[in-house]
């Protein structure tokens, strides 16, 4: 009698819920860590121009972090209190991050990871790309250019971010393959174009002649690198500078043969994410819209319940810079 | 008599670095710097401090006037960015970013940036004078407005593609000194010149000496803490131009929290905050000494976190030395 009324309650509350999914759109909130960089805004506008939200599944509300862990936790709680279905959550800082989590988690809201990583289990899933792969791509990329000899310099991102943290351990594992090459100097620049321009210009004044390769830990970095090169009046082709994230203005630099980049795709993580967090509200019912399960074979849908979705890198590379460039228009 | 002679050159060494506190600094850093690198005295390496003095030299040129009034101006950060992102939609070829018609001459491109930027000062400036609001309270509220703008001007991207003419005023050289210079040394001198020799700069210090009296002896107190905005935003302007055309791109994220530099430099260089006392000198020199201290901490290699606490233990050095100053004087 008891376990018929329990199966009983259990059918109608799921009746009720996908009723009310299917009547109503699915409310997300995105809490992005901050939207005064490119990559951000691009991840932004692919969720805002996503099938998901333009079939009328979902609505997706976007919250700008601000890069302060404090007003994304305050940001959480607005989501809460408005009873949001699910939220997809890019943290500024890994530790603050999984408070955050632990909130929306005790309030029964699925917690989708994007992005940056959150130091807690409590992530219902995660749809990102490995920031320690992309570390070590591209350091590769530069290292191989100069023959696996010489010297390079790192610029690096805010000291202490997660991104920074394991591009730095991708960079040292590549580093380490190449036991020879001499990192001669290795500072922060704060994912700014304008600050890595200094920087580099001082560096080639320590070591005139000296510098082979330049690994930027973001586009941004490397295209400042390349712009204090160009004021030193020395040739951009005599240096080996890569980048990550595949932002336009890197985009067209690649075309121009003056650095190597890695895109990071922000439309695969924005729709994954949405698709991920549609399906833990809708229910196994539920097949994912976005065109990028199609796109990336080598990561399966696996019925939208997986811990981790692992967003591939794509090295861009003369062959396919003008069509990447195409994309963004 | 050796005692007291010893005494007396101790003195004359006190009350010069009291008077030329921030001259003998910079003396004294420079020599120290090019005795630990041998790199610090090359040519170019002049050239690149003074280079990349100059975003931050021109904003603290105009904070002087700012502060000189008594004021504050914390919006020139993002005002820089804002002026920035607008020139460069006016001078570049893409065609995604651009203004309708772009790429214009890179001189209206550059003077659209300039009113941009002298726009955005005359606004707080309206506010802080007619409506008595405090400038902190006002320009804190032109920081947001102007990054906020930036970025819906902008959608966030940057604007690249920037034209050779326009890029010329950050890149550029004239007999092998790079542009951005003269334009430091030409906004100096203008200012140096207004500030000492103009009706208009005795006024600006006769408001920030002693309002009341400077109201009383007949002039327009609420003209000049208006002017003055509006001189510091046009320069946070002409700065976020620079900025642009030597990085390649309007950003949209450029600029960030350049204003607590522009008041660094300001406050190292002997300007008091609470007005009347000071000027461009000073404040070039404050610049060049945060710019000499990164670009030594640079070529010795040292860790970028130590930067920050030199800066510090500056800015605070620098009050004190004002302080004991004025209280000598009284």
């Amino acid at each position: 009698m008891k376990l018929k009324m329990a199966f009983l309650a259990s059918t109608l509350a799921f009746m009720t819920v996908s009723g009310v999914a299917e009547a109503k759109p699915v409310k997300i909130g995105v809490a992005l860590y901050g939207l005064k960089a490119e990559f951000m805004q691009l991840w932004a506008a692919a969720a805002k121009n996503s099938p998901e939200v333009k079939s009328g599944t979902a609505v997706v509300t976007v919250f700008d972090g601000r890069y302060d862990p404090l007003v994304q936790q305050g940001q959480f709680e607005t989501m809460i209190s408005q009873h949001y279905d699910a939220i997809i959550f890019a943290p500024i800082d890994a530790d603050a991050g999984a408070t955050a989590v632990e909130s929306a988690h005790t309030a029964n809201i699925p917690v989708i990871g994007t992005n940056t990583r959150a130091n807690t289990d409590l992530l219902t899933s995660y749809v990102g790309s490995d920031d320690v792969r992309s570390g070590y791509l591209e350091a590769k990329a530069v290292l191989d250019k100069i023959g696996c000899k010489g010297n390079v310099v790192i610029i690096e991102g805010p000291i202490g971010i997660s991104a920074q943290i394991q591009r730095s351990q991708g960079n040292q594992k590549a580093l380490a393959e190449c036991p020879t090459v001499k990192v001669l100097e290795m500072k922060t620049a704060n994912w700014s174009r304008a600050e890595a321009q200094a920087l580099m210009e001082d560096w080639l004044t320590r070591h005139p002649g000296k510098i082979d390769g330049v690994i930027g830990q973001n586009d941004e970095m490397a295209l400042g690198a390349i712009e204090a090169i160009k004021g030193a009046n020395l040739k951009v082709s005599d240096f080996a500078i890569g980048g990550i994230d595949g932002i336009t203005d890197a985009l067209l630099a690649v075309k121009a043969g003056e650095m190597t980049s890695i895109l990071q795709d922000a439309n695969a993580q924005a729709q994954g994410s949405l698709d991920v967090a549609i399906r833990q509200v809708v229910g196994d019912s539920y097949k994912p819209q976005s065109a990028i399960w199609q796109q990336y074979p080598n990561m399966p849908w696996a019925g939208g319940t997986a811990k981790s979705y692992n967003v591939p890198w794509t090295p861009v590379t003369p062959q396919n810079v003008d069509a990447l460039l195409k994309m963004r228009q | 008599m050796t005692t007291q002679r010893r005494y007396h050159y101790l003195h004359v060494a006190l009350e010069l670095l009291k008077s030329y506190g921030i001259i003998t600094a910079f003396i004294v850093l420079c020599v120290v710097l090019s005795i630990v690198s041998d790199y610090f005295l090359e040519l170019q390496n002049i050239l690149n401090i003074l280079r990349q003095t100059s975003i931050n030299g021109i904003l603290a040129i105009g904070m002087t006037f700012v502060i000189l009034t008594r004021g504050i101006d914390l919006s020139v950060g993002s005002v820089a960015a804002l002026a920035g992102i607008v020139a460069a939609s006016f001078a570049t070829t893409s065609s995604i970013a651009g203004m309708p018609g772009a790429p214009y001459w890179a001189v209206f491109a550059t003077v659209i940036g300039i009113l941009t930027g002298m726009v955005a000062g005359g606004l707080s400036g309206t506010v802080v004078s007619r409506f008595r609001v405090p400038p902190f309270v006002v320009t804190l509220g032109m920081l947001s407005i102007a990054r906020g703008l930036t970025l819906l001007y902008s959608g966030g991207l940057p604007v690249p593609d920037l034209t050779p003419r326009f890029r010329w005023i950050g890149t550029g050289e004239f007999f092998r000194i790079p542009i951005p210079i003269f334009v430091l040394l030409g906004v100096f001198a203008v200012s140096w010149w207004v500030l000492g020799r103009t009706r208009f700069g005795r006024h600006v210090y006769a408001t920030g000496g002693n309002p009341r009296a400077a109201t009383t002896s007949g002039i327009s107190v609420g003209r000049v803490r208006l002017l003055v905005y509006v001189i510091s935003g046009g320069l946070a302007g002409l700065a976020g131009i620079i900025l642009a055309a030597r990085t390649g791109s309007g950003l949209p994220q450029a600029g960030i929290s350049y204003e607590l530099d522009a008041i660094a430099a300001v406050v190292i260089g002997g300007t008091s905050l609470s007005g009347g006392i000071g000027g461009v000198t000073g404040t070039l020199f404050g610049a060049l000494i945060i710019g000499v201290m990164n670009n030594g901490l640079d070529l010795l290699g040292v860790d970028s976190n130590y930067q920050q606490i030199f800066k510090g233990l500056m800015i605070v050095g620098a009050v004190m030395l004002d302080s004991t100053r004025r209280a000598d004087s009284h």
